[in-house]
This record gives C-alpha cells, structure tokens and sequence, in this order.
C-alpha cells in the first residue's frame, strides 16, 4: 500500500510551524462552519414556526448568514493551505479520487451562498418560499460536511487507494470505512449545537434592544445546543471506539498526551453542560472553544496514527527560508488590527 | 506520475480547469479595479452633492458584492481545488515553495472581506470620510492579494533565477513580475468600467445614466491607453521560448490572440462610441456585448500566457504532464512505468502493449488532451501518421515540436504508447517493419552490427553474395549453420530479417524513401491532401528550394534539416504528389 503514497516536496521551516497554525487556524473554521449551520437550521426552524417573533428571528438569522458563510470559507483556506504542507501527498491523492464530489463542493457551495443572500435580500418577498431556499442551503451544507468527512477519511487509508485500478473517474467514497458516519455525525451534530450556541449567543447581544426577539433567540437556542451536546457525547464514544484499535489505546493510556486531551474534552463536555443548564451563555461560550481546539488536538493525535506505519511529518525534508514567514506574521498582525479598527468604525455607525 | 490522474477522457482536466479559471480572473480583476471605482464613483456623488450618483455608488456596490465576494472567492478557491485535482504535482511545487506566499494572500482576502462588508453595510450611515477610508482599505487589500497573486502566477512563467537559488524572494520577483503586475492592474480598472457599464445600463433616469456611463467609459479607455505599455514590456520580458511561441510558434497562442485583439477591439469601439458620442446608447444589451468582448479577451489573454510556458506548468522544472527533468532521466534508464506509482503495468510485454500504451497516455499526454471530446482531442490529431511515424515522432516530439513536452519512457514505451495511439485508437495496422523509429535501413544496419559483424564485416562476405537477389538472401539467413558451421541460423522476427535482408542486399546503401520521410517529418502537422492545394502548381525545383525556407512559409514550421540526399527524396515524392493533384 506505501508504495502508491506520492514522494511529498520539502517545506521552507520546520514542521512545528505548519502544525501550529494548522491547529491554530482550523478550529476558527470549525466554530464558524458550526455557527454557519446551527444558524441556518434554526433559522429554517423558525420559518415553520408562526408568530412574528418566530419570522423575526429567522429574519435576523437571514441577516448574518452570508457573513458567516464568507468568514467560514475564509477561515476554511487557512487550514486547508497548512493541511497541504503537512499531509500533501495523502490529500492530494484522496481528492483525485474522489475528484468529481470534490470539485462539485465549489459548485454546491456557490448555490448555497446564493441561497442565504436570496433568503436575505428577499426575506418578505420570499414569505413561505423562503423555506425552499434555506433549506436548500442546509441539505448543501450537510452534503459538503459529509463530502468532507469522506477525504479526511480516505486519506487516512493508503490501503483503499489501489481502488483507483478499478475507477479513475474520480467518484470513490469511502462509505465502507466503520469511522466515517460517527465522524460525520459527530461533526454536524456537535456543529448544530454549537449553532445553537452561538443563536443563543446572539440573542445576548440583542437583550437589551430587542428583549422578545433576544428570549427566543436564547431560548431556542440553549435547548437546541444542550440537548445536541447530549447526543454528541454519545457519538464521540462511538467515533471513539470506531477507531483502529492502535490508534484508539493511544487515548486510553499508550500515549500519555492523548490521553489527557480526552480526559480533558471530557471534563469541558461536562462543564459545558453544567453551564448549559444554568443558562450561562458566555461561560458556555467559553467552554465551547476550549473544547473545539481540544477535539482538534485529539484530531491531529488520530490522523498522526492512523498514518504512523507509513508517514511522520519529522519524514519532511526542510530547506529553511524563514524570511516569508516574518513577513507572513508582520502581515498577519497588520491585518488583524485593520480588521479591529473596520470592526470598531462599522460599530460606530450602525 | 507521483500522483493518480483524475481521468475523464472525453473532457480533460484542462478544461475545467481553463472553465473555473477564466471566470475567476473576469471576476477577480473587478474586485480589485471596481473597488477603486467605488471610491471614486462615491467621491463624485459627494463632490457634486448628487444624492442619484450616491445612490447609484451603493447599488452597484451590493452588484459588486454579490458578484466578488460570493462568485470571486469561491471560483478562486476553485481554482485551487481543480489545479489540485489535475496537476497535483504541479500544485504540490507552488504550495511548498510559496506556502507564506498564500498565506498573507489569505491575511489580505481577510481584511478584503470585512472591508468590504463594512463599506456596502454602513454605505450613507458613516462619515463619508470614514467611509471613503474603508473603500481604500479595501482597494489597498484587494490590490494586495494580486500584487501576491501575481508574483507566483509571473513565477510559473518565468522562474528566472530562481531556478538556481530556489529563492523564495528571487522567484517571486521575477523577470515578469512588474509588467504583469502594473498590465493587469490597469486590466483591473478596463473591467471596472466595463461592469459599470452594464449597471448603468439598468439605470432609468437619463441624466444619471449618461453622466455615469460616460465616467464608466473613461475608466475603459484611460485605463486600455496605460496597459499597452506595460503590454509590450511583459512581451519583452518573457524568457526566449515563450516569446518565439507567442510570436507564431504556437497554433493555438495564435487563435487566441486573434480573439483577443477582435475582442478588445470590440470594447475599445463601443467604449469609444458611449464615452465620446452617445451614452444613451448605453442599453442592456450593449453593456452586455461590451462584457463579452471583454471576458474574450482576458480569457485569450490568459491562454496565451498560460500557453506560453508551454510545455511546462512551471517553466523550466515541471512539464505540463507533471514530470521534472530528473523524472524524464529516471524513466529512460529504468523504465516509466516501473517508476511510475500510478500505474497499472509495471513493465511493457507483447500481450499488454494497449494497456501499457493506454496508462502511458494517461500520464503523459491527457494532461493536454482528451479522447474524442472536444478539447485537443487526441483522435483526429493523430490520424494520418502510422505506427512507424508515431514511435519516431514520439521520441522526439520535443524536438520537433518545442511546446511538447519530451517523452519519458524506454523505447519499448515508446512503441507501446504508439500501439495504442495507432493500433488502439485508430485500429490501423501496426506495422513492426522497423522498429521504434529506425528506418529500415538503420534497422538492417543495426542487426548486422549486432549478430554478424563481431565475425565478419560486410565487406568481407559481399563478394559471396554477388548475384544474390532478395528471396535466396532471406531463405539463407534460416539456414545460416547450413552455409558454415561456425554461424548460427539468425532467429530475429519476420520484420527483422526483411531489414537484414535489405541490408545484406544493398549494403546499407538504401535511398531514402520520401514518402517515409514525409511521414516521419510533416504528418504529425499536416497530410498531403492538406498542402496540396498551397503547393498546387510547383515545380520540384521550387518545393525543393522551399524545404530550405518553411518557416518562410509558415512560422509555425522549422526549416527541414534532413540530408541532401533526403530532401532530394523529400522533393520528389512532394512533386510527384503534386502533380498528381493538380491533375
């Protein structure tokens, strides 16, 4: 099976630095993806609810949405750059694979962008119909998680790709692998309910303007993000014990620092639900990214051995040029503190 | 080779990817010139105090956003998927080189985004001076992510001294980064205009309409008279070989730039025609014409530059089919297939020749053709050539044809590929007459050389083959052990001992054959039935006196630089043939 594995080009600084912007900057995506579709769902929900305040809130929800899918895709990039440093040779290849639903993501996800400025734009116009169009988007965006969970899966097994002799066309899934449905699952469940979170979240920041439309908001989306935390616990035991067997005793003793991330993701998880019952939004909030950057730990400890007899990234060859980097972050730094000072005059106007 | 290739016969990984491409630039270049033309257009409202131009500003800021930010980001990552998709390799080579590159690329789409948000969202709700600074910020940051863009989109064509350092710095700022970087600035402020065209177009109140088509059209015209210097000085810069394809070298660099120069044409009239002389001719479907021709020609534009690095993707280390120079070498001294991942035959034997031939294609040559489909379709292009002049060609394809990428593989490859080009696809007989390019004469030569001549020379035994005629010759080479016990009767196949015979025949001293020559030499481009009515009235003098000067004729054709006595043979089966047809 290694002997199919692309030889990987060198990388200009050490590994190190890939791996901590890769853990640094995929959690970002997580967080916004789960936003993107725990408030696409709630707001398709509250489409086919009646009362006013129901309509209102699915309008508010209209308002952001296509901001959040542009931050989403954005934060997506980031990522999916630093992935292809460290893992080039694995995720090159399970895309060619699977080519032709990798490559129709840009298509899907450009009608369902279109999809959220529509409900938004033409949120009245719409009425009714407007149901169609955000539901649309969220079977798209349900569709692309799936297409998703299927390459990080199939680069994880060399040992499928010689499927390729049989079909070159590009449409290989990898719907035999026993971790891809709690793998899925556990993305769009966990991510439906931190959407909840962040709906409940922005009912907070409308409490004092609008209180009717901020209980709601907060209401439904507290339930919404503890009964899914419920569910999710569940499905990561599933997606726990799904795992090869090497790859699941490192969490359960073999590796001393996986070990404690799940110790430590489970202690947050429960933390995260006592807040939820208390209706502690921010606290919950906080607890929430603690966890996703945890669950991205653990992710990059399952991905490192599911490839362990094949691949390392210590195998990289470095040629160093470190000069791009510097740049890199002075321009970083730059960018944040014009997006700060945008963020406060927008503030200031509206 | 390192990587699968994503197969799709009848379409091509080329033609997605020059699909998601071409729309990508016609969008991206309005996101960084209809940024400046926002600031501008908003200054104008507020100079004027015109709240009409104001409100104009702000719906074609939401146009502007719907189109940049939704359809420009997602076809620019597009593009990044597909690139990955059908050159891996290739892709692989930019993303490790340039990954910080991408990365503050990513910083500026980031501030791009908010920028842009902030300024559409609080348009007439901020102090317009605020305001204005955020368009800047945008501008700035839009701008930006082309200045980065840029360098490693100029990198690909012209690597420049990089390829000896392999300098981050020194190939971003290579021979073509500044001209390409200030021609496609003022290609960005054109297709401001142009865009704003077909927003005005919409426009009902007269005046306003008029006012800003007019302003559009300046954008257009000032911006087409600044891009023409910077123009030519990108043609300067280009490294020698994407010059001379550029130049006439290339067939297809010239279609495009016929397009191209009637496209811009297009929009230069029309702009000229609205700007000078009647705004109110600015209706919807003349903006829309207007935008075709535009997108024309920033597609030719962008086909030709990327043809012109033919045949590498980055020029100088990665071919087109994703192959470097230490590749090619690794492959002709062991085998391609045997060094090839991806690959289902490992070695070529006679009973799997198609299969070898059909996996050779895949990653040799689909990376720019398809298999009757549309898009440099492999069919008809190799119709007229035998299996004879396929190997031949095949192994000097990059010789006789720069923009071709130069084969990798052993010469049993070499014949395998030409098997299922010739015997697969088109079902014609492969001949085996000589192998893999000789002529048969060479071949002849070569067999004697191998099996008799560490015994004795031709010379030596010519004396006892006087009178001989071909059928005795080859009867003998059976039962040489009959004719001397020291020798062995010769066991090569069928076609290799009519080519001993030939040679045992005439010593070696075969005249060449012009209707081989013109196989091997012209048909890979042309048949005869094709020149014949150029040629229609010629005399052998003359056609021979042309075999000296064809790039007289026709750029795309190098002069013939066979021997004397070949280009006689040439010359007399082209005047034969001649005749013929004009009889």
């Amino acid at each position: 099976m290694s002997e199919l594995i692309p030889t990987p080009d060198t990388i200009p600084v050490a590994w190190g630095f890939f791996q901590f912007l890769l853990l640094l900057t995929f959690p970002l995506h997580i967080i916004l993806m789960n936003a993107m579709l725990g408030s696409a769902i709630i707001a398709l929900y509250a489409r086919f609810r009646t009362g006013e305040s129901w309509t209102r809130l699915s309008e508010e929800l209209a308002k952001v949405l296509p901001l959040i899918v542009a931050f989403t895709i954005n934060f997506g990039v980031a990522p999916l750059l630093f992935v292809q440093v460290l893992y080039g040779q694995f995720i090159y290849t399970s895309s060619i694979l699977m080519g032709v639903f990798w490559l129709s993501i840009i298509l899907l996800l450009i009608v369902a962008y279109y999809c959220t400025y529509l409900f938004d734009f033409k949120f009245a116009a719409l009425g009714q119909a407007g149901k169609w169009i955000i539901g649309l988007a969220v079977l798209i965006f349900l569709g692309i998680a799936f297409l998703f969970s299927n390459n990080m899966t199939l680069m994880l097994r060399p040992e499928e790709w010689s499927r390729y002799f049989q079909n070159s066309s590009g449409t290989i899934l990898s719907l035999a692998d026993v971790t891809l449905w709690p793998r899925y699952l556990h993305f769009i469940v966990g991510g439906t309910a931190v959407g909840g979170l962040v709906v409940a979240l922005f009912g907070k920041f409308r409490e004092k303007r609008d209180p009717e439309l901020a209980e709601l908001a907060i209401g439904v989306g507290m339930n919404v993000f503890t009964g899914l935390t419920f569910i999710q616990i569940a499905i990561g035991f599933w997606f726990l014990l799904s795992l090869d067997k090497p790859v699941m005793t490192m969490f359960m003793g073999d590796n001393m620092l996986a070990t404690i991330l799940l110790l430590a993701g489970f202690m947050l998880a429960i933390g995260v639900l006592w807040t939820a019952a208390r209706k502690k939004v921010y606290l919950a909030a906080v607890h929430v990214v603690a966890l996703v950057y945890v669950m991205t730990f653990m992710r990059a400890f399952v991905r490192s051995g599911y490839l362990q007899e094949v691949y390392s990234l210590d195998m990289l060859k470095e040629v160093p040029q470190y000069s791009p980097m510097i740049v890199f972050f002075v321009v970083l730094v730059a960018g944040l503190a014009t997006v700060v000072w945008l963020v406060r005059k927008a503030a200031e106007a509206v | 080779m390192n990587y699968p290739v994503w197969y799709l016969p009848t379409i091509g990984g080329a033609f997605f990817i020059a699909l998601i491409a071409i729309t990508h630039v016609f969008v991206s270049h309005f996101a960084v010139g209809g940024g400046l033309y926002l600031i501008f257009a908003e200054r104008l409202g507020l100079r004027r105090n015109n709240p009409a131009i104001l409100d104009f500003t702000k719906k074609h800021a939401k146009f502007f956003i719907l189109i940049t930010l939704v359809f420009g980001s997602m076809t620019g990552v597009g593009i990044w998927f597909i690139i990955a998709l059908a050159s891996a390799g290739g892709t692989s080579l930019l993303i490790h080189n340039f990954v910080f590159g991408w990365a503050i690329e990513w910083v500026f789409f980031l501030v791009e985004i908010v920028a842009a948000f902030v300024y559409f969202y609080t348009f007439g709700k901020m102090k317009s001076g605020t305001h204005q600074a955020v368009g800047w910020v945008y501008f700035g940051a839009a701008w930006a992510s082309l200045f980065i863009i840029n360098g490693i989109l100029s990198f690909m064509l012209s690597p420049g001294a990089w390829l000896e350092s392999g300098n981050f710095w020194i190939g971003f700022f290579n021979p073509t980064f500044w001209p390409s970087l200030f021609f496609r600035t003022f290609v960005a402020t054109m297709l401001a205009g142009v865009y704003a065209f077909l927003t005005c177009s919409f426009l009902r109140d007269g005046e306003l309409k008029n006012t800003m088509t007019r302003f559009s059209g300046w954008w257009v015209l000032v911006s087409f008279l600044a891009s023409i210097p910077f123009g030519y000085w990108y043609l300067t810069a280009l490294p020698a070989p994407a010059r001379d394809l550029v130049a006439g070298k290339s067939p297809t660099i010239q279609m495009a730039l016929d397009y191209g120069l009637y496209a811009i044409g297009v929009v230069i009239i029309l702009s000229l025609i609205l700007t000078l002389i009647r705004p109110a001719l600015n209706v919807k479907p003349v903006a829309f014409v207007v935008m075709m021709a535009a997108f024309i020609f920033l597609g030719a534009f962008e086909w030709t530059r990327e043809a012109a690095r033919r045949p590498f993707v980055v020029n100088q280390v990665i071919y087109s089919n994703g192959l470097t120079a230490a590749d090619l070498e690794k492959a002709g001294a062991d085998g391609f297939l045997a060094s090839a991942k991806w690959t289902r035959v490992k070695e070529v034997t006679p009973e799997n020749l198609q299969q070898a031939g059909a996996d050779i294609f895949r990653h040799q040559c689909y990376a720019c053709h398809t298999v009757n489909g549309w898009n440099n379709d492999i069919v008809p292009l190799t119709e007229s050539m035998s299996y004879r002049a396929m190997v031949s060609y095949i192994k000097t394809i990059h010789e006789k044809r720069y923009f071709m990428p130069p084969f990798a593989g052993t010469d049993a490859e070499a014949e395998a590929l030409a098997a299922y080009l010739v015997g697969g696809l088109h079902g014609k007989e492969m001949v085996m007459a000589s192998p893999e390019g000789e002529s048969m004469a060479d071949q002849g030569a070569r067999i004697f050389e191998e099996n008799c001549s560490a015994c004795h020379g031709y010379d030596a035994i010519a004396p006892s083959l006087a009178g001989w005629d071909a059928d005795r010759i080859r009867e003998a080479l059976d039962h040489l052990s009959q004719l001397n016990e020291m020798m062995e009767d010769f066991t090569g196949t069928a076609a290799e001992k009519e080519a001993l015979t030939q040679f045992l025949l005439t010593g070696g001293r075969v005249p060449p054959d012009g209707a081989v020559l013109f196989e091997e030499n012209c048909s890979m481009c042309h048949g005869l039935a094709e020149i014949q009515p150029g040629m229609s009235g010629w005399d052998r003098v003359k056609i021979r006196q042309s075999l000296d000067n064809l790039s007289a004729i026709n750029e795309m054709m190098a002069d013939y630089d066979g021997s004397t006595s070949e280009k006689d043979a040439l010359a007399d089966y082209l005047a034969a043939a001649s005749k013929a047809g004009d009889q």
